[in-house]
């Protein structure tokens, strides 16, 4: 479970005690930024900022090299497409495949902004506990109009958490299965059909299983859904205060006009 | 006696119509220790579940401290006072950290944040589990995992605890950590049902329930059951030193009034003997 891919790593920071919404908060405004990153220039600002983040969380490189793992194919996939369909001054081809300088730049651009979209997202993880963060994310809910939609922000909440709470589950379930197939001979890589197959069809039948005992320990410790209050309050502090103001300078930053015109020059 | 739980002519039929549960009647009492055992499939997890409402009774009823099962008002009150530990300890873990896991109860209750903190902190505590709290259960071993679902349990200051053959995925070791914490508890006035098909764990016990295809076929001081010879048809196996107490006492070189249910007793009544 230790491995799961975005999980949590309780230790104790800065970052972990912020309050959720502050960092819920923080990585949108991150996201704004990474996806309107054009230029290197903004894209090694970006850098910047999330080499300090790793610094002061007190979390292993490790652990974000192992969320950005699992996505390399795509990151290669997505640089490629880029760096050989963009058209431009060609600086090296080979038979009918063609690079052109254009590609070259958008291709790492663009990849580098999933894998910072990606960093980011885990910096959020592996600082807050799931369960703080659906509070958080239902505090927001809150300020939204959904009752007149008929979705209460209450019912949301706790369908996220729900599935919070069965997703480890689920995951190490996956995990025994599979190596449980591997040691009586399923070679993933030869035959991936029969592999999907012999893990999948035990995994829903365990799952449903471990599933309903799961409920059944919640239900036995009063869950009902309803009155329930929380371990952690939310609260800003004055670090929380510190990070709103760092946002605006480094948010305003990215979003003023004349700084795309003077990193182009 | 005051009854904690008083259940009369049980029936459990599943929606497609296996009986599991036929006409079962017993009581437990306040600060009692009684082990429910019997074969797989015997029945017992039915029972125990039914003891807070976690399933409720096709027929008959099941009484908790003068509230009925079957009034779904009682039923979150039902289950603060009968809190209940399963077998597997990886599916009965709510949350990321120990922390919050042992927090999920009190939180259901509603409590205000200072109060689950302190139950938090008392019950891990009580297990020896505090240093760990701030920890994910992946690093845990099964016993630590079942201390951890015991200290959850704790938390909501139940008086009483259903054990449903707790220590079956555990090492001899951390089995005698946990049979160590529930006889602690117990003798400070907690009520324990503990289900078992282990034998040996029921020196404890103040009583020996003992099940059969849904039905309770011995109910009573678990040396005069286990003295007696027909339990054997019931199809457990008898660990080494009770088979040995068996034979010695059928053989009437014990008296089966103080027939020995541990090692250490055997040990006594062999040096008697001598
Ligand atoms: N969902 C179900 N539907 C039908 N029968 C079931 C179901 N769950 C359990 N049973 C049956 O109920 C009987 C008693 O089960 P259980 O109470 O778990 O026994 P024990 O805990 O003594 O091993 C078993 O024979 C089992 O096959
Ligand atoms: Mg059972």
């Amino acid at each position: 479970m230790d491995d799961l891919f975005l999980s949590f790593v309780p230790v104790n920071s800065i970052l972990h005690r912020l309050d959720p919404r502050t960092k819920i908060i923080g990585l949108m405004l991150a996201s704004i930024c990474i996806l309107k990153a054009s230029s290197f220039m903004e894209i090694t600002l970006i850098m910047f900022v999330f080499l300090i983040l790793l610094f002061i969380c007190h979390l292993p490189v490790m652990h974000f090299v192992r969320s950005v793992r699992p996505m390399l194919l795509f990151f290669a996939i997505l640089f490629l497409v880029q760096l050989f369909f963009t058209e431009g001054t060609v600086i090296f081809s080979f038979k009918w495949l063609s690079v052109s300088y254009e590609g070259l730049v958008l291709g790492t651009i663009i990849t580098l902004r999933f894998v910072f979209l990606l960093l980011f997202a885990s910096l959020l993880t592996a600082t807050t506990s799931p369960s703080r963060i659906t509070a958080g994310i239902e505090s927001f809910l809150r300020l939204l109009p959904l009752k007149h939609i008929g979705i209460s922000s209450h019912d949301f909440a706790m369908m996220m958490s729900l599935s919070i709470y069965f997703a480890p589950l689920l995951y190490d379930n996956f995990r025994s299965l599979r190596d449980a197939q591997i040691s009586r001979g399923l070679d993933i890589k030869k035959e991936p059909v029969k592999a999907i197959f012999s893990i999948s069809i035990p995994l829903v039948a365990t799952s449903v299983r471990r599933v309903e005992e799961v409920a059944m320990a919640m239900e036995s410790r009063c869950y009902s859904g309803i009155g329930r209050t929380s371990m952690y309050v939310m609260e800003f502090r004055r670090m929380d205060y510190l990070f709103y103001l760092l946002y605006f300078f480094i948010f305003s930053f990215f979003t003023m006009p004349y700084f795309k015109g003077y990193i182009i020059i | 006696m005051i009854y904690m739980i008083h259940i009369n002519n049980l029936s459990y039929r599943y929606p497609d119509g296996t009986l599991v549960l036929d006409s079962v009647s017993m009581d437990v009492h306040k600060g009692e220790f009684v082990a429910i055992a019997g074969k797989n499939g015997s029945g017992k997890s039915t029972l125990l579940r039914h003891m807070n409402g976690l399933m409720l009774p096709s027929e008959g009823s099941v009484v908790v401290k003068g509230m009925d099962t079957i009034d779904s008002s009682f039923i979150l009150n039902i289950r603060q006072i009968a809190g209940m530990v399963f077998q597997d300890p990886q599916s009965q873990f709510i949350g990321m950290t120990l922390e919050e896991d042992v927090a999920f109860g009190p939180e259901n209750l509603g409590l205000p944040q200072e109060d689950i903190r302190k139950r938090v902190d008392m019950s891990l505590q009580d297990v020896g589990m505090q240093e760990y709290k701030h920890q994910t259960p992946g690093s845990l071993s099964g016993g630590q995992k079942q201390k951890v679902a015991l200290a959850s349990i704790l938390a909501m200051k139940p008086e009483i605890i259903l054990f449903d053959e707790v220590t079956s995925m555990l090492d001899p070791y951390s089995r005698g950590e946990i049979l160590g914490l529930i006889t602690q508890l117990h003798e400070n006035g907690t009520t324990i049902v503990y289900v078992t098909h282990r034998l040996e764990e029921l020196v404890h016990a103040d009583r020996l329930i003992v099940m059969e295809n849904g039905r309770i076929t011995h109910n009573g001081y678990p040396r005069v059951i286990l003295s007696q010879g027909n339990v054997v048809d019931s199809g457990f196996e008898f660990p080494p030193v009770i088979e040995l107490a068996k034979r010695l006492c059928d053989s009437g070189f014990i008296d089966p009034a103080c027939f020995p249910l541990s090692r250490e007793k055997l040990m006594e009544a062999l040096c008697q003997l001598m």
